[in-house]
């Protein structure tokens, strides 16, 4: 049996350590208990499936400072039924407290002004000439000085200028295209006109020559001549027609490949959630290409994730649609999480805050959220992220004191269902070290190492399995000594210091055939005492001394020499001093072989306590011994 | 005149001879019924219970109540708790089967009683009153 709880006490420690990350192994050093060891007044208790994970769900569910729109498991945000790539939680999660712990300086408001004119001078409602055009491109250098910007402004101003470039080509192509379609004009004349020349010459020379043969030998030296010029004159046309056709494809591709550009720039800076430099491209795309050129040809399949289930056909309109309303959603999250802010819902706020900035998080409109609710937001959001990491880690203490701290933060935080399921979860793992205990003292090592895992799982940092682990441990070591430590006290027959050391004796004696019976009668004998002792303590409570007193003569007839019984009647005794005078009284005429005088005391403390156990039995045993002695003898009667 | 003072003397004597007769006989029939209790000291029940060895071999006058019977055997008789009269202290008196015959709970009975060995009060005889 030793050996047994010097496993447990060995392996306890390898076995909070599997525990906590994952169910446990068996354990090579545990082995099925042999039979149990002393009641010790324990009862079996009862094992079972403990729910750990209540209190990790609700705590999830509390801790998570995210809004339902982010899901980091799949790296994405939902916004209006479209999906961001989020990237990685630790690094949405450095983003967001750095805005936190940013300040809005009076430089991002200058740049949200300019952003907002170069928006509105863009506008369909304003003058467009090529002159308002020019100007607005350039406020876009002004705007790329900032560094809230981040050198978008100059990329959109770049793919203005390029397609401005694109197009001066084009005029330039157009040009050289109109020369050579006048050459190849005038080469078509020349050529037509030669023919027609030559034709009428040799119709004339048909009219004034007769002779058949000389006709065939001019006709001859005529058709050997024209060949040759006749060649030079069509090459050198279709050579102009040539270069008008490679033109003409230069225009094209010079102009598909700005339209492309333009458009991927768009899709670029959508996807990378910068909603007013695409909407500022979009502008500038509407007004350099013409209506017939505002069909996506690039970033379909990019879009097409965002517009699931659908045959739409994208256009750059689309995408200033798309981004014109995110901004306004952002504007929206804004007020939303001020509005929160301002009546005290802090969690809202944050929750809110977090979908805004990740929306708008380059933004200016963010700038209207004040320094100083950052910041406690920002605390909010540390003092969240920080329970919903110690309760992963099952720390309830730790998690108990930063709720506190949380509710102080945000009224609007659960505090009191996250200290519930708390509290229900430490009782569930303190059972569960309860009922290890009582199966380790008696014996059931398999059970008792259950609901330690049980415990262990439920709060691996229970104070209580450690005091477990250290009495378990204390066991095994006292066990050794326990045998003599038994002898001596059995030979003082100091029975209660037997009962109090009873479980490291029962380990000891567990397996010793001789000394086990002696030391069970032992503790049942102390436990029973007890029993008696507290009973009598709550007649007392009661205010039936007599009763007491009854139970207290009923524990002395287990061991009279117990301490704590002797204390409590010498206590009760002045209060019930007239039936004791009697039941003592009864009890030395009964060892003196005097029934009658013993029968007339138990009838005389009957009087004084008519429920009398002791004084009932006391009649019939000495009514029955007095009636046996007269049978035997002759009656006196004169 | 002597004759008949004779016979009136004579007459006379008888007179005081009856009369005798009958004080004797009244005496002896007090003696044989209710007046072999009346002669005998009531049983102080309080010193009794105390102390019973003090009381061995008296015999008393006990007046009391029959509150229960503790026991009977067949052929030899039972023990009664009674209740004596000024007493609040019941007390166990055996009534042997020839001394007794019907008793009830609740009946009273002037008892003449012995203190035998072990303090055993043993009635002799008792009558209801």
């Amino acid at each position: 049996m030793l050996k047994h709880y010097a496993s447990i006490s060995l392996s306890l420690l390898g076995v909070s350590s599997l525990l906590v990350g994952q169910g446990v192994g068996s354990s090579p050093a545990f082995q099925p208990a042999p039979a149990p060891v002393a009641q010790a007044g324990g009862s079996a208790p009862t094992s079972g499936i403990f729910e750990s994970n209540t209190f990790l769900e609700s705590a999830n569910r509390a801790f998570d400072p995210t809004s339902d729109s982010m899901n980091f498991e799949e790296g994405s945000f939902v916004w209006k039924g479209r999906s961001f790539n989020l990237t990685e939680q630790r690094a949405f999660r450095a983003r967001f407290e750095r805005f936190l712990l940013a300040s809005p300086s009076s430089e991002e408001q200058e740049y949200a002004l300019l952003m907002a004119d170069i928006m509105e001078r863009l506008s369909v409602e304003n003058t467009n000439s090529d002159e308002a055009m020019f100007e607005t491109w350039e406020l876009l250098f002004r705007a790329s000085r900032f560094d809230s910007d981040g050198g978008n402004s100059t990329i959109v101003a770049n793919q203005v200028f390029n397609a401005w470039r694109i197009r001066k080509e084009s005029r330039g192509i157009s040009m050289s295209q109109r020369e050579l379609e006048q050459l190849r004009v005038t080469q078509q004349e020349i050529v037509a006109n030669r023919e027609f020349t030559l034709r009428r010459i040799r119709e004339r020379r048909l009219l004034q020559t007769s002779a058949s043969n000389r006709d065939e030998s001019e006709t001859k030296s005529d058709k050997e001549a024209m060949p040759s010029e006749d060649a030079f004159r069509v090459l050198d046309l279709a050579e102009t027609e040539a270069k008008i056709i490679a033109l003409e494809s230069q225009t094209a591709l010079n102009g598909l490949q700005a339209k492309i550009q333009f458009q991927s720039q768009i899709v670029s800076f959508f996807m990378q959630r910068r909603f007013q430099h695409a909407l500022v491209l979009s502008s500038f795309y509407q007004l350099i290409f013409k209506g017939s050129q505002q069909q996506l040809e690039v970033g379909k399949d990019e879009l097409s994730s965002f517009f699931p289930n659908t045959d739409l056909t994208f256009t750059v309109d689309t995408m200033a649609f798309v981004s014109r309303e995110a901004i306004n959603d952002i504007n929206k999250g804004v007020d939303a999480v001020n509005t929160a802010y301002a009546e005290d819902r802090s969690l809202i706020a944050l929750e809110r805050l977090q979908e805004t900035f990740f929306l708008g998080e380059y933004s200016p409109e963010l700038n209207l959220i004040p320094t100083q609710q950052r910041r406690h937001l920002l605390d909010l959001y540390r003092g969240m992220i920080e329970a919903g990491d110690l309760a992963e880690a099952k720390d309830y203490n730790g998690v108990a004191e930063l709720v506190e701290e949380i509710s102080k933060l945000a009224s609007d935080f659960p505090k009191n269902r996250i200290l519930s399921s708390l509290e229900t979860a430490k009782s569930i793992s303190d059972m569960a070290v309860f009922a290890a205990s009582q199966y380790r003292n008696l014996g059931d090592i398999d059970k008792a190492r259950e609901e330690l895992q049980n415990a262990i799982e439920v709060w691996p940092s229970n104070p209580a399995i450690r005091e477990f682990q250290q009495e378990t441990t204390k066991m095994a070591t006292v066990g050794t000594q326990g045998v003599q430590a038994f002898d001596d006290l059995i030979s003082r027959q100091d029975k209660r210091a037997i009962f109090e050391r009873r479980l490291e004796l029962g380990f000891a004696l567990s397996s010793d055939e001789a000394r086990l019976p002696i030391f069970t009668e032992v503790v049942e004998q102390v436990a029973r005492i007890d029993l008696l002792v507290k009973q009598a303590e709550e007649m007392i409570k009661q205010g039936n001394d007599y009763a007491a007193w009854e139970l207290l003569v009923e524990a002395a007839k287990v061991d009279q020499d117990d301490a704590p019984m002797n204390r409590a009647r010498a206590e009760l005794a002045p209060q019930v001093a007239d039936f004791v005078l009697y039941l003592n009284r009864a009890e030395r005429q009964t060892e003196s072989g005097h029934y009658a005088g013993a029968l007339a005391a138990y009838l005389a403390a009957q009087d004084v306590y008519p429920a009398s156990r002791l004084c009932r039995e006391g009649i019939e045993a000495t009514s029955n011994a007095l009636m046996g002695v007269l049978k035997n003898e002759a009656p006196v009667a004169e | 005149m002597s004759l008949f003072q004779s016979l009136k003397n004579s007459h006379t004597r008888l007179q005081v001879f009856a009369g005798t007769l009958l004080c004797v006989a009244a005496l002896t029939f007090s003696s044989c019924s209710g007046g072999e209790f009346s002669n005998l000291e009531t049983l102080p029940a309080q010193q009794f219970l105390e102390k019973p060895i003090d009381f061995l071999g008296n015999t008393y006058s006990v007046r009391a109540q029959i509150d229960s019977q503790i026991k009977w055997e067949k052929g030899v008789g039972r023990i009664l708790a009674v209740l004596p009269e000024g007493s609040s202290k019941r007390l166990p008196v055996f009534v042997s089967e020839v001394v007794g015959d019907n008793i009830h709970i609740g009946q009273r009975f002037e008892m003449r009683v012995r203190i035998q060995e072990g303090g055993l009060v043993y009635v002799e005889a008792l009558r209801k009153y």
